[in-house]
């Protein structure tokens, strides 16, 4: 039956193949190598750039493992000849696709290494060599991880220690109910999911006990028909596409006297625990394109304008979509809008302050906004963007 | 005097000897009952022990627990090999 469970996930995963045609032959191809995590960000921001009319792309893009992709632009390992890629439809092709619809793909023509890799976490945490000259790395939006359980469960929350115990001894942690190591949706190794939540709990990857599965939707699947011992690990936006058929727990960190969800209630989109540092499961993602080595000038500019884009840099030309309410809608946190950092995988929260904040405009989106409405200035301070008065 | 009035003198004593930063934990508990959620926070958090545990209106979640495995010390031991 569970078997069963995860090729029906592995369906409705597979992009529909209408239409493969040589994806050379799209408008403005930028080929992208990004963690299934960004699958959600992938289809959104794909589609707003179909129909940039100032600059339009179409995000060409394949899901693996972040370790898999930083490896792809550090070792020059080339997506090879004949693969199926994914891409999202214009308004003009299929005025009816949502980001709910499955993706269109397109065959590659020849060898080919990808514009852009992402890694859903430090790059360190898949290895520690500093990237090559001609690699750029960006840091883009923050990324949460959650651990979720079936709706039938009682639990609500996870300890540091518990979760130690869980995955790091399995049955005999005898961390009820969670002993049942069949029961233990987890990632394989070079996926971010794993490797952040091994970093915050201090379980190296290769050390967990549970069942590993390549992709977020077979724990998804594995939770929806576990036993109420069930309990799996995924990223933040893809257990808030899935929150009607299972909760998150809230995680109580080494130190923290209460444990929090990453919004500020169970049933909130805020992400205000993840931005303020109540929740310490998150990782920046990395947004890595190719440079010239000597002048440092990136090799296709039209990869830097989507990595930019996606990190909130102000692009030229202009978009004639908002990124923050993309990134928003996809559940990550933008830079802009975090009031904590930090420098490795599961380190230590420092408090922190954007450049240019967006939480105003963040906090409008996702929640209810307390700051002030402006069109050019702000009268009581503050510098007044995207329409409200940011702090800076 | 006893071991349990002990503990309830000296984080008074460290209280007094520490003054009032202008950050110490609010409502600081005297006595810290085995399992009794901790209701500390700070409200202008600098540190990542202040941050973690900063004043906030975010939805609590006290959990009583204390897994099988620990050390005697509250540390957790090696993971099998």
């Amino acid at each position: 039956m569970r078997r069963l469970s995860f090729l029906i996930a592995l369906a409705i995963a597979v992009p529909h193949r209408a239409g493969a045609a040589p994806c050379d032959t799209l408008t403005n191809p930028i080929y992208l190598q990004v963690g299934d995590t960004q699958l959600n960000l992938m289809k959104r921001l794909g589609r707003a750039l179909r129909d940039n009319t100032p600059k339009p792309i179409t995000l060409v893009f394949l899901t693996s493992g972040s370790c898999t992709n930083i490896a792809a632009l550090y070792d020059g390992v080339k997506i090879k000849a004949a693969t199926s890629l994914q891409y999202v439809p214009s308004v003009a092709e299929d005025p009816a696709w949502t980001p709910t619809s499955a993706t269109l793909t397109c065959t590659l023509p020849a060898d080919l290494l990808p514009d852009i890799a992402n890694s859903a976490l430090f790059n360190s945490a898949c290895r520690t060599d500093a990237p090559p000259a001609t690699v750029h790395l960006t840091q883009g939006p923050a990324q949460a991880y959650v651990m979720a359980v079936p709706t039938a469960s009682t639990q609500t929350a996870i300890t540091f220690e518990e979760a130690y115990f869980v995955f790091g001894f399995g049955m005999a942690g005898m961390i009820s109910p969670w002993i049942d190591e069949t029961q233990m949706f987890i990632r394989t190794v070079t996926k971010s999911t794993l490797l952040a939540w091994a970093a915050n709990i201090s379980v190296p990857g290769d050390k967990w006990k549970g069942v590993r599965l390549d992709g977020s939707p077979m724990v998804v699947s594995g939770i929806n028909t576990g036993t109420a011992a069930a309990i799996g690990i995924l990223g933040a936006e893809v257990y808030d596409a899935n929150r009607a058929t299972m909760k998150a727990l809230a995680y109580r960190a080494k130190g923290q006297y209460a444990a929090y969800y990453p919004d500020s209630s169970s049933s909130s989109h805020d992400k205000k625990n993840v931005r303020d540092g109540h929740y310490t499961v998150w990782s920046p993602t990395i947004w890595m394109d190719t440079i010239d080595a000597t002048s440092k000038a990136p090799v296709k500019p039209d990869a830097r304008y989507v990595v930019d884009l996606i990190a909130g840099k102000t692009v030229t030309p202009a978009p004639n979509f908002g990124m923050i309410n993309i990134i928003a809608a996809v559940g990550l946190v933008p830079d802009c809008a975090m009031g904590v950092n930090r420098t490795f995988e599961g380190g230590p929260l420092t408090l922190y302050q954007p450049t240019e904040s967006c939480t105003c405009k963040y906090e409008s989106l996702v929640d209810t906004s307390s700051c002030t409405a402006c069109t050019t200035t702000c009268a009581t301070g503050g510098v007044c963007r995207n329409g409200f008065c940011e702090v800076r | 005097m006893t071991i349990r009035s002990f503990f309830a003198v000296v984080p008074l004593v460290f209280a007094v000897a520490c003054g009032d930063s202008g950050n110490s934990p609010k409502d600081a508990p005297q006595q810290i009952d085995a399992g009794a959620p901790d209701a500390s926070c700070f409200d202008n958090p600098q540190t990542y022990n202040e941050i973690i545990n900063a004043c906030t209106k975010a939805v609590k979640v006290y959990k009583d627990s204390h897994p099988a495995l620990l050390n005697a010390d509250g540390t957790v031991p090696n993971l099998p090999p």
